[in-house]
């Protein structure tokens, strides 16, 4: 029998379902210590005072840490990548949202634990706050960071750029110049598993942690950056999650718990509430799109202008990466020869955005496709042929040069409107995905088809 | 005040692999005296069965039953590197690391079976645990006994490992332009979405999803459809209810519990109708391309689309809550025309807010 294509089991599907998988929290090693945190309770402020020393004396507390514990207390998740780290584990002088972690205690319960974070003695001096995006770049706005309130390492620029073709020639051609603002919200990955981890110290130096990363390689790197010690001092068991959707890329509690674990010397914990994993845990980002379309009146997309706005909370994170996947997706399934995009990630006072399910383009199929059915009601075009009219064929190229091998908006579109009974005109019934010629050739896309002939 | 009908869609794509490449998979293979495969991959399961495909493909790629191969991803001393189960990139890259491994060993088992058959290797076929002759199924060695004689007669461990990776694409900071293909693949949706709004109370009720994937080949069906069913009710709360600011862009009233956040729920789960089509990739294992990520994409356009189709208002910021619904349909809002230029939401754009008309987002081009 033939495993590819089969309908097999779920390799670890009973497990699941009558509760032996083994998750983090099911883990037991003998007596653990477990870790709470002392968490901002202003969006934006300046620490004034920080003094761990009566908390340090209670009784059940083996540890805390603060940033002065933490050997590389800055480490950006994509420095591999070229994005500096600008984010502290542990806050260092002030806090640029409401729960960052400022300091963490290891004790015998949770109770005692939370009874010595209420213990620390920390004052603050509050800052004014930053939260609409559309407002970061005001001469007034609140500053967030002391470069600014974007991102401003793509190369020499401040924003992620697009451009491609002559977007002014395909605005002055145009019949009509279709506007429109798109306003995707945040929300939560909403993972049954809240963010958990176990540290354990071995005899041999060595530490094992039992994470519940989505990507242990990963984590098991941005570990070892923060600690400074080599790949071979940690050991990662995992790959079982009870759910991660993005929000498990991010390494919540792993480095914390090892910290911790050196400075006790014992096994560590931290398993985060509810609570937390809601209000401090990282969210899908907002994001703010202005999309501007040059159409034909017979439904042809000459050109597209975009300015997007993405809200990364206080810190980078992966934004920059998210961003720079949103500009290389944002003509969507089509082919549109001229492009001007500018993205920014903007920082607002907020818990730091993140990866989530379909990052930077979530936001962006939601925009188009929105705005394309705003096109087919304005020029009075079915939206059905619109899309497939300008649908990606084979050797179009993408926003950012790439001719497509194996695109399917034609076939896709075409099959789905067949299964509700949509009726269509002969000449998009018969379409494929084969390269443009004839009538779907039109002079706005000789140019293209011609570098592309060129290049390949 | 009455219920209205309606109908939008969306057609979408979306990339298999981390933007700009650079994201290696391994993995590493091993036989048992016995013949049964252990493959030791990095990728991690979040549920969405990346174990299951994984056994799958080696199966095939090696020629052995299914419940011959075990998997193990547990840990970092024993795994090689994968980057991480994001990015759509496990059935793609990570599965293209399990295959090239399994080919690897069956290059290995052919050889030595080659020995013992005293047949050239490239005479050799693979099937069902069975070494055999091409042509003559009759000369045959089982895999079983294949992995026996490397062990205890040439001395030999039969096993292979392998990486997949694309390598990374540099961007053209000033264009955005690049050289070489920034992602592994692309796939394609499409999705229908039928609803019903009250006019009076602002409620949207999705009736029915109808999902049209192309997932370039879908290794284990069952699991296609839960990422497409599991996405439809992602995206409905997306589309519909979920908002971790809901007074955005304020911070106050944020819910902290599953009571105060409005997620989705199995009330709200329409009737699903699911197609998968199969255009196959040019080079994913066995022709497959992507669908984790992308199956959340396409139902709050198809949504948003189906509110304009039953009552004639755009709602443009997400999720489209009642209060949202009222608000488009007492305003009835039209567009504003200037010559050529069809503007809608200037209410809500960049200029509208920012004191200085938004000077530092435009005007990019000196």
């Amino acid at each position: 029998m033939k495993a590819v294509g089969a309908r097999l089991p779920r390799y670890d599907g009973v497990g699941h379902v009558t509760g032996r998988t083994q998750y983090v929290d099911d883990v037991r090693v003998g007596r653990v210590l477990w870790a709470k945190a002392l968490r901002s309770p202003h969006d934006h402020a300046a620490i004034t005072k920080l003094d761990t020393s009566k908390a340090e004396s209670m009784k059940g507390v083996h540890a805390i840490i603060t940033s002065a514990d933490v050997p590389r207390n800055v480490y950006g998740h994509l420095e591999g990548l070229g994005v500096p780290g600008d984010e502290p584990l542990l806050a260092d002088g002030e806090v640029r949202y409401k729960g960052q972690p400022i300091a963490v205690v290891a004790a015998e319960s949770e109770e005692a634990a939370m009874a010595a974070v209420d213990a620390i003695e920390v004052a603050y001096e509050p800052r004014p706050a930053l939260f609409d995006i559309r407002t970061a770049l005001d001469p007034d706005a609140p500053q967030i960071h002391p470069w600014g309130n974007v991102y401003p390492h793509y190369g020499p620029y401040n924003h992620r750029r697009v451009r491609k073709g002559d977007v002014d020639a395909a605005f002055d051609k145009a019949d009509f110049i279709v506007e429109g603002v798109y306003r995707p919200q945040a929300i939560e990955q909403m993972p049954m598993e809240t963010q958990v981890a176990l540290c354990v110290p071995e005899a041999n130096g060595r530490l094992t942690i039992y994470s519940c990363t989505q990507a242990m390689y990963f984590s098991m790197g941005v570990v070892a950056a923060h600690l400074e010690v080599p790949l071979n001092k940690l050991k990662f068991i995992g790959g079982t999650v009870g759910g991660g959707f993005g929000g498990k890329v991010d390494t919540a509690t792993d480095t914390i718990c090892a910290l911790l674990a050196l400075k006790s010397r014992k096994a560590v914990k931290w398993r985060w509430t509810r609570e937390e994993e809601f209000l401090v845990s990282s969210t899908r980002a907002a994001w703010h799109i202005e999309l501007a379309d040059a159409v034909t009146k017979d439904g042809w997309i000459l050109g597209r202008r975009t300015l997007t706005l993405h809200d990364s909370g206080a810190y980078a994170r992966f934004s920059p990466y998210g961003l720079t996947k949103h500009a290389f997706h944002h003509s969507g399934a089509y082919t549109i020869p001229n492009l001007h995009f500018d993205g920014f990630v903007a920082f607002t006072n907020r818990v730091p955005s993140t990866a989530m399910r379909g990052f930077g383009v979530t936001s962006v199929s939601f925009a188009t496709e929105t705005h394309l059915n705003r096109i087919a009601s304005v020029i009075g075009v079915d939206p059905w042929e619109l899309r497939l009219k300008n649908a990606n064929r084979i050797g179009d190229t993408t926003g950012n040069g790439v001719a497509l091998q194996d695109p399917s908006t034609v076939a896709v579109t075409l099959a789905a409107a067949d299964r509700v009974g949509i009726e269509l005109g002969a000449e998009y019934r018969q379409m494929d995905s084969e390269p443009r010629t004839g009538a779907l050739l039109p002079e706005h896309l000789v140019a293209q088809q011609r570098l592309n002939a060129e290049a390949h | 005040m009455a219920k209205h009908r309606g109908r939008g869609f969306a057609t979408i794509e979306y990339p298999t692999g981390m933007n700009q490449n650079g994201d290696p998979s391994q993995a590493w293979i091993k036989l048992k005296p016995d013949g049964r495969v252990d493959v030791f991959s990095g990728t991690v399961d979040i549920g969405q069965g990346s174990k299951t495909v994984h056994t799958q493909i080696v199966a095939d790629a090696l020629g052995v039953p299914y419940d011959w191969v075990t998997m193990d991803n547990t840990n970092t001393d024993s795994s090689a590197v994968c980057t991480g189960t994001f990015a759509s990139r496990g059935t793609f890259i990570g599965g293209n690391a399990v295959r090239l491994a399994a080919e690897r060993v069956r290059e290995r088992i052919l050889d030595i079976a080659s020995r013992e058959l005293e047949i050239d290797a490239a005479d050799l076929e693979i099937n069902d645990g069975e070494v055999t002759a091409k042509g003559s199924p009759q000369k045959k060695i089982n895999v079983a006994d294949v992995a026996g004689a490397a062990t205890y007669n040439y001395g030999e461990l039969i096993s292979g490992s392998s990486t997949a990776l694309k390598p990374f694409a540099d961007v053209n900071d000033e264009t955005g332009q690049v050289e070489i293909e920034p992602h592994s693949a692309i796939s394609y949706a499409a999705c229908v979405a039928d609803i019903e709004v009250d006019d009076e109370t602002g409620e949207v009720v999705v009736l029915k999803m109808v999902q049209v994937y192309d997932v370039g080949r879908a290794i284990n069906p069952t699991l296609v459809e839960g990422q497409i069913e599991g996405g439809a009710i992602m995206g409905l709360g997306l589309g519909l209810l979920e908002n971790s600011y809901p007074e955005y862009p304020s911070v106050d009233n944020r819910g902290g519990e599953f009571g105060a956040y409005l997620g989705p729920s199995l009330q709200d789960l329409p009737e699903l109708d699911n197609v998968i089509l199969e255009n196959p990739s040019v080079d994913g294992p066995f022709g497959a391309k992507a669908i984790g990520e992308m199956a959340n994409n396409a139902q709050p356009p198809a949504i948003a689309n189906a509110i304009h189709d039953a009552i004639g208002v755009w709602v443009t910021e997400m999720p489209a809550t009642p209060e949202r619904v009222l608000a488009a349909i007492q305003e009835q809002r039209e567009p504003r025309r200037e010559g050529k230029r069809v503007i809608f939401d200037d209410k809500i754009s960049v200029r509208a807010f920012s004191s200085n008309d938004g000077a530092g987002f435009f005007n990019t081009d000196g």
